[in-house]
């Protein structure tokens, strides 16, 4: 095939196009990046390379102590285990309650009670522990799980509710209205064309719901005893007041970060499909 | 298969009257078709008998039975939508199966009825699809295949065919009609466009404003308009309206043309009152002898030629079946047929 001389430029600007923006794609993401690697560094050098200048970015010898440590000292697995329990329940019953009020807001258009919801969620949860923590307390509930649970429920029934909402929105009302001419009755057509359509949007309200339950540390904190401590509350307890050994605690840190890390990366796409949901109605 | 009558419907959005007071009759077995301008409250009409719309006031009934007040679910009837409204997450199969799944029919007896109505609708290799890998036709077809599977007592169509193209939406609507003609299940049918409701229709409901303009036979329609409304909106092109008065047994327009009146006619009637004269663009000739026009606008379709001719002040749109020679400009005698002349009071509106 002949070249044409008039498509050389167009290719070339295309290129230059393309670098230029995987440039300033790269400098935006940089401050994240690179705060990721040098926990990633942290986590594998010896406590002398910690303070040492020039900064050491890869150590001569990687500490992997570290991360046996993190296993060895702590009751590491007790507190995973408080986590996947306080956030599984937190997310299960969050979708459970969730799921139906968003079809039911979404369909009877009352977005007033959207409205309650997210306020609930915009109050600062610290407002509330204390009143809680007594509540709690009074209730003989502080030294089990329940009490985080209850409280990550504030976390992620907004979660669940607003994205089921934008989910529920776009879902066309002839649709229902097909299936309620077909003999269906409304919990049927809730059961048998909503929630199956909406499926997209489960999947995200459950993931978003797991990450910030998953991530929470305020609630746990205050709530949280020796044994009912999640996984973020554990990681700060490696501070301790003579010093800070960094290794383990980015090592830790790390650790907790890895399952959502690894769900967000297989999910990125249903994430950014369902948090622009409703946007573009009927796209 | 069921009657269904309107008695008295009304139709209030919070304080906007939609419908006021309407009734119609629909036989067992008919194709009824509700036809007007968008806004005209016809779907509105169609969705309270579905009982996807409450009624304000009035009675519905299918057969004997009073159906207003009941859900959508217990009227049996089907429906199909403008926009098909297929389950996305199901197969064609389970598409149709659906309304018989929900009523706990037996699953042979379903899969029996579906793949008989398939092959009326030519769909028996589609039914493991799902409505996301169908060209548009194909969805209407399942749509369609959806009411039949039920057997209901009535179908119901919104506007089934505005979201195909120009071609497919012909073959669609014999399609239909055959279908109605083969099953026989009574039909309420929505359309804004009139060629649909001349076609398909065994009697027209033509709505204007949420009011009865005429009930009648197509042909009816087409021939004794009963108000310039129903002639306005029923043919196409649309027909000529000429304002002006009976004088010594001719009609001359308010721009002073002089136009031929029916025989039948008696002046006496019309009484000198201003009124408005109504002929069909395809009901004027070609004649050496008649009116003198001055072509504004001409175009050839090779069946037909349409033009538009300025004649004393006034725009008369022609439609000559025989091929003729006119170009922009042309002066162009036409006669009209007398025979196929209309009078309507310009006050009222109503037919003479």
């Amino acid at each position: 095939m002949e070249r044409t001389p008039v498509k050389r430029p167009f290719i070339k600007r295309r290129t230059l196009d393309r670098v230029g923006l995987l440039f300033a794609a790269l400098i935006m993401v940089s401050p994240v990046v690179l705060f990721f690697l040098w926990m990633i560094s942290l986590s594998l050098k010896y406590e002398i390379d910690n303070g040492a200048y020039p900064p050491i970015l890869i150590p001569e010898n990687f500490a992997w102590a570290n991360y046996v440590q993190v296993f060895k000292e702590n009751n590491f697995f007790l507190y995973f285990w408080n986590s996947v329990l306080v956030t599984g329940a937190a997310t299960l019953l969050a979708l459970i309650i969730g799921v139906p009020a968003g079809y039911g807001i979404a369909r009877l258009k009352a977005e007033k009670a959207a409205i309650v919801i997210m306020i609930a969620r915009m109050t600062p949860g610290l407002s509330f522990l204390i009143p809680l923590f007594l509540l709690f307390q009074w209730l003989n509930l502080l030294g089990t799980l329940w009490p985080q649970i209850i409280i990550h429920l504030v976390v992620t029934v907004p979660i669940v509710v607003w994205i089921m909402i934008g989910y529920f929105e776009t879902t066309p009302m002839e649709l229902e209205e097909a299936a309620s001419i077909d003999g269906a009755t409304p919990w049927q057509v809730f059961r048998l064309v909503a929630l199956p359509i909406a499926k997209p949007g489960i999947v995200v309200a459950f993931i978003l719901a797991l990450i910030f339950s998953w991530n929470n540390f305020v609630f746990g904190i205050v709530l949280a005893s020796r044994t009912t401590r999640t996984l973020p509350v554990a990681v700060y307890n490696m501070l301790s007041f003579e010093q800070v050994s960094w290794g383990p605690l980015a090592a830790a840190a790390l650790i907790v970060t890895l399952p959502v890390l690894v769900l967000t990366l297989f999910a990125q796409k249903q994430i950014v499909a369902g948090l622009t949901a409703g946007a573009v109605k009927g796209g | 298969m069921a009657t269904v009558t309107l008695q008295n419907i009304q139709k209030r959005f919070g304080a906007v009257n939609v419908i006021e007071n309407l009734s119609v009759d629909i036989a067992d077995g008919e194709f009824v078709v509700l036809v007007g301008p968008s806004g005209c409250g016809k779907s509105t009409l169609l969705r309270m008998v579905a009982g996807l719309e409450e009624v304000s006031g009035g009675e519905i009934l299918i057969g004997a039975r009073e159906v207003s007040n009941l859900p959508a679910r217990d009227r049996d009837i089907a429906m199909v939508f403008q926009n098909y409204a297929l389950y996305p997450h199901m197969t064609v199969e389970d598409n149709m199966g659906f309304a018989l799944k929900l009523k706990k029919a037996d699953p042979a007896d379903t899969a029996e009825r579906v793949k008989k109505a398939a092959a009326i609708l030519g769909l028996e290799n589609l039914l493991d699809r799902y409505p996301r890998q169908l060209s548009g036709g194909q969805r209407q077809r399942v749509a369609m295949g959806r009411a039949i599977v039920r057997n209901p007592q009535v179908f119901l169509f919104d506007e089934p065919l505005s979201n195909l193209d120009a071609k497919l939406r012909v073959v669609m609507r014999s399609e239909i009609k055959a279908m109605h003609q083969r099953i026989g299940t009574t039909t309420i049918y929505v359309t804004h466009d009139q060629i649909e409701a001349m076609t398909m229709a065994d009697k027209i409901v033509v709505l204007h404003d949420g009011n009865i303009e005429q009930v009648g036979a197509p042909l009816e329609l087409y021939d004794r308009p009963a108000n310039l409304f129903v002639a306005g909106f029923i043919g196409s092109p649309a027909m000529n309206f000429l304002e002006g008065r009976i004088e010594e047994g001719v009609f001359r327009t308010d721009k002073g043309l002089i136009l031929p009146l029916p025989a039948d006619l008696s002046p006496a009637s019309a009484g000198g009152r201003p009124l408005v004269y109504g002929i069909r663009p395809e009901h004027i000739r070609a004649s050496d002898q008649g009116i003198q026009g001055r072509a504004t606008i001409v175009e050839g379709t090779g069946s037909e030629i349409f033009a538009k001719l300025e004649c004393g002040g006034e725009q008369l749109s022609c439609l000559f079946r025989e091929r003729i020679d006119i170009r922009f400009g042309d002066t162009v005698g036409v006669s009209i047929d007398e025979k196929r002349v209309h009078l309507f009071d310009k006050a009222t509106g109503q037919r003479l």
